[in-house]
């Protein structure tokens, strides 16, 4: 089990920016956006069988033709100022059914991202993916930045749109990244290399639907570009954004009027002044919560 | 077991040219179990390697079937005379690459196993009186071509749906191939009534094929009289509840039930089977 490269080019500073599936698909779709939009190269994968079950077979005519793996590939872009290495995993590898990354494989596929990484000499890794915030679907996602450095903090102070753990009520700048995003992290620290995760927004009452939310994931790339010093076209993501707010309002209609008051209260939020306290307490935070908990747990009742 | 292996080798098993048989334990009228359980009968299969459970399955108790607790099992057993391996095992729940690699390193590296057939239930919404039909795939065209000498359908053209996942015969199929032996996959399928007590006529399809292919020579009269005795008991429970006929009848006419008839249906079959029919 390791990686198979397709070709080995030399690449000049390059900065490594890795995905895979998560809430909403926001880390995903903002990377996805990225590599298609500067048209990277196929540069190799991550042998997948022993991390992944297979998720296609094709028999034609009483013959196995073939057998598809969820793929983890890697893609390259040489850019003036520093060169890009994309990593975009279908699947997290996982142990008991999961669907974050967790346990042995999932270190030792943080460990083979980190191996190509140091391969190609990159100075940082991102990682991208979703933080759940008491926000409206309506509002614009802000973007969740953690380091895996100190000395990353005062450079991640200058991003628009990002807050940092500790700019973010109660928190008090703790929290936990699951699943690959922060295994990359805790992984990259330990081999000495930089690594920022960037999380959009997603409003938590939609974090358990089956949507994607690119809305947050535009939120990322638009902090992704900025500091990869890349001009980033949103329309693709605009117009995805335009589709998925239609049937998220189809849904938000479906939501009992008393809980949709509550979450409509949501609207207010703004975070022009993040360290100020906002329109809605902490008391009244967690009420809307548990609404919204218990709303899905009598929906999912009713099936 | 080694650190390199997760399986255990108790003795030699003394195959030279040998084709393996798996079957799943727990599958649909525990065909896997049933017919490996004949097969180690009829053919004196003696037990002489295990694939240790721990790194497969979770280690979070026991399961209970028929009163009994179980442990999952994996378990390879030799009929010498007629250059046999048989494999019964629970499906793993994890590890699943290395689970199959170990069978095929086992049956390779102490079996010499040429060919290789593993067989599974499928669920029918047809009518126990419906003939079995045993529908087989190659990994290869050669296979193929092998085993169009046989009663079987061999067209199929299948693609995963979305939301499903392949199954483990064809994991094992295309593991195979990779080592270039050649492999098949058996499915019958067993009507959704019987799916949960046993289906002796879809045994007798598969062990009939492998009997033919491998030239076992088994004489399958107890199972003919097996067959018999689950169809006079079925033919009992029609003529003693009509709802159960009208049901057998609609299937037998190719129409469908609805879901609440289907498990009426069920319910009824289970009863009437496990009081003694």
């Amino acid at each position: 089990m390791g990686i198979r490269f397709y070709q080995e080019p030399q690449l000049e500073n390059p900065i490594l920016v890795a995905s895979w599936p998560g809430i909403g698909n926001i880390g995903i779709i903002a990377v996805d956006t990225l590599k298609g939009m500067l048209g990277a190269e196929e540069l190799g994968e991550i042998e997948p069988w022993e991390f992944f079950y297979p998720k296609r077979v094709l028999i034609r005519k009483g013959v196995l033709e073939s057998l598809e793996f969820p793929s983890s590939k890697f893609y390259f872009k040489r850019m003036r100022g520093g060169d890009i290495v994309f990593f975009i995993g279908e699947e997290q590898p996982s142990e008991g059914g999961r669907i974050y990354a967790e346990g042995k494989k999932a270190y030792h596929m943080a460990n083979l991202v980190l191996d190509v990484a140091e391969k190609f000499k990159c100075r940082r890794i991102y990682t991208s993916g979703a933080s759940v915030a008491l926000i409206h679907h309506t509002t614009k996602p802000r973007v969740w930045a953690v380091p895996n450095g100190q000395s990353l903090i005062s450079e991640m102070k200058t991003y628009q749109n990002t807050v940092l753990m500790s700019d973010i009520e109660g928190r008090g700048g703790h929290g936990n990244i699951t699943g690959l995003n922060g295994l990359l992290l805790g992984v990259a620290k330990k081999r000495g290399v930089e690594a920022i995760c960037l999380m959009g927004e997603i409003p938590v009452y939609l974090q358990g639907l089956p949507l994607s939310y690119p809305k947050a994931s535009k939120s990322v790339l638009e902090v992704l570009s900025h500091s990869l010093r890349v001009e980033a076209n949103l329309d693709t993501l605009d117009e995805l954004d335009q589709k998925v707010q239609q049937r998220i309002e189809e849904f938000y209609q479906q939501i009992p009027l008393e809980i949709r008051s509550q979450l409509d209260r949501l609207k207010q939020v703004t975070y022009a002044q993040p360290a100020e306290p906002g329109p809605i307490t902490e008391e009244e935070g967690k009420r809307i919560l548990e609404d919204v908990e218990n709303f899905f747990k009598q929906r999912g009742k009713r099936g | 077991m080694n650190q390199e292996s997760p399986a255990t080798i108790h003795q030699e098993p003394d195959l030279h040219q040998s084709s393996l048989v798996l079957g799943w334990s727990g599958d649909a009228g525990d065909l896997g179990r049933k017919v490996t359980d004949y097969l180690n009968l009829k053919l004196k299969g003696q037990e002489f390697a295990e694939i240790e459970a721990e790194a497969f399955f979770p280690m979070g108790g026991v399961a209970i079937k028929d009163n009994v607790a179980r442990f999952p099992e994996s378990k390879f057993y030799a009929c010498r005379d007629r250059e046999l391996v048989v494999f019964q095992t629970d499906s793993p729940a994890a590890e699943w690459y290395k689970f199959l690699n170990s069978v095929l390193d086992v049956t390779g590296r102490h079996c010499h196993v040429r060919e290789l057939y593993v067989f599974g239930a499928m669920i029918s919404f047809s009518a126990h009186t419906t003939p079995r039909q045993l529908l087989g795939i190659a990994n290869s065209v050669e296979m193929k071509e092998t085993l169009s000498q046989y009663d079987l359908n061999r067209d199929m053209d299948y693609q995963t749906q979305p939301g499903e996942r392949p199954t483990l015969n064809s994991f094992l199929l295309w593991l195979a191939r990779d080592r270039d032996i050649p492999a098949a996959s058996l499915w019958v399928p067993i009507p959704f009534y019987l799916a949960a007590m046993e289906d002796a006529q879809a045994e007798r399809k598969v062990l009939r094929f492998l009997d033919e292919r491998l030239g076992l020579k088994i004489d399958f009269y107890d199972l003919d009289q097996e067959v018999r005795r689950q169809n006079e008991q079925l033919a009992r429970a029609r003529s003693r509840f009509p709802q159960i006929d009208d049901y057998i009848d609609r299937l037998e006419s190719n129409l469908m039930l609805s879901e609440q008839e289907n498990a009426e249906l069920v319910k009824k079959i289970e009863d009437f089977l496990r009081e003694g029919g």
